[in-house]
């Protein structure tokens, strides 16, 4: 991908947006999509859209409303770009949009660093057992020999 | 041949587009204006909190693991307000963590390990999001109030979203809620029982309101912290009473409450499951300490 656009999404909203760094000075465009973090209860209040704006505002990015996916692929389109790249994303609604893109572009996702490194089948029935796995590789006992004898 | 290239070419000159939405303002009352217009389905003003990175390093930087451990249960107390700029990427949790441990490790002797673990709360919501995908919309399993699922209200009463139902605790914190889009986690816990448990009205209406409303509003925490509250994602429900409430509200609430000498938070912790729930609970309700986290 020689010539991408970057898609900027709710959930990487700040300077360490790993799309920017990696592909600095390349066109970015963020999209208020309806239904942009409502789950299926209504408009989102008018304050949360002012605090998202607030967060764009600082960040190199083309504002749009419209249609998600309709929205990024006609930006990708203004710019002559070859693909797409974003940052991973929890949100299934992202989810989906990314899914359009990609069936009509290369889109290529970035995943940032993660709060912790876990296996991927932990168990999540209750914290307590998350934190059983998660706890010792945050906080490791101060103890401990740095190796092992 | 092995000479380093960019990553990728570098812009194209600028193109502005008529549906590109404005970056410039004269002031932030313009934008709210401005936005007000473009969204005419979105309620209310401004919050005071801002968005931005630096707002969000300002309070990243007043952190103190040490006073938010001791104080975090007390509606004054030293809360971090990260977590609308964590939800929504400005700081990275990992980044946020980095400053904790940071921190931590400066502190005198052994130093709670709350403000990690309140972190680590998040990356738990946001791991089962990623599991459940929209099925965090969904009891994860049966109530343990007793209450048959049809006998909670689908809808939530005008009263409790308007701030009207006269009890000034309640009301106090549906007007934050509303006014600031942000809630100490203790007060989301307390209207969250009120409307579940005293009310009986379906989670699923409750945390539909508060993702409306709450700038860190994110379905992952959100739903699974009603969950907890509900019991569909605990051993058992979720209830405060009077002196709790008196204990960590700072003072702020039952002082002047229309509601005072006839209040329904005013009992025991049996006598509240008794009267609210079918079910025996067994084992009586925790104390006023947080059991889950939320609000950072």
């Amino acid at each position: 991908m020689d010539r991408p656009v970057l898609w900027i999404h709710t959930e990487a909203l700040g300077p360490a947006n790993p799309a920017l760094l990696a592909h600095p000075g390349r066109p970015a465009v963020f999209v208020f999509e309806p239904g942009l973090l409502e789950g299926g209860g209504g408009p989102i209040s008018l304050k949360r859209i002012v605090f998202l704006y607030e967060c764009l505002l600082e960040l190199p990015v083309t504002i749009r409303q419209g249609d998600g996916a309709e929205e990024v692929l006609a930006f990708a389109a203004r710019h002559r770009a070859d693909g797409v790249v974003t940052s991973a994303w929890v949100d299934p609604q992202l989810g989906d949009i990314a899914a359009c893109v990609a069936a009509a572009l290369p889109l290529q996702v970035l995943v940032p660093e993660p709060f912790v490194d876990l296996p991927e089948q932990v168990d999540l029935r209750r914290f307590s057992r998350y934190w059983r796995s998660a706890g010792p590789r945050l906080l490791p006992d101060p103890a401990a020999p740095e190796t092992p004898t | 041949m092995t000479s380093r290239t960019p990553p990728s070419e570098p812009a194209p000159p600028p193109q502005t587009n008529r549906a590109d939405l404005p970056r410039q303002f004269p002031d932030r009352g313009a934008m709210v204006q401005d936005l007000a217009a473009r969204f005419p389905l979105a309620s209310g003003g401004a919050s005071p909190i801002r968005g931005g990175s630096k707002p969000a390093l300002a309070a990243l930087e007043a952190v103190d693991p040490v006073r938010y451990a001791a104080s975090r249960n007390h509606l004054g107390g030293a809360v971090s307000g990260l977590s609308p700029y964590i939800r929504h990427g400005v700081l990275s949790l990992a980044q946020v963590r980095d400053v904790v441990l940071e921190r931590m490790a400066r502190g005198p002797g052994l130093v709670s390990e709350k403000l990690l673990q309140e972190l680590a709360w998040r990356d738990y919501w946001q791991r089962l999001w990623i599991r459940l995908g929209d099925g965090i919309w969904e009891n994860l399993e049966p109530l343990k109030t007793g209450q048959a699922e049809a006998a909670y209200a689908q809808e939530l009463p005008d009263d409790i979203s308007e701030g009207h139902t006269g009890l000034a605790c309640i009301d106090a914190f549906a007007r934050q809620l509303i006014d600031t889009g942000w809630l100490h986690n203790h007060a989301r816990m307390w209207l969250a029982a009120y409307v579940v448990h005293w009310r009986r009205v379906r989670w699923q209406a409750g945390a539909r309101w508060f993702l409306r409303h709450l700038l860190d509003g994110d379905a992952a925490s959100n739903n699974l912290s009603w969950q907890w509250v509900a019991s569909s994602f605990s051993s058992k429900p979720y209830l405060f009473n009077r002196a709790n409430l008196e204990r960590f509200g700072a003072g702020r609430h039952c002082l002047g409450c229309p509601a005072a000498e006839d209040c329904p938070f005013e009992a025991s912790y049996e006598d509240l499951q008794t009267r609210l729930f079918s079910a025996p609970q067994g084992g009586g309700q925790a104390s006023g300490e947080q059991g889950k986290g939320g609000a950072v």
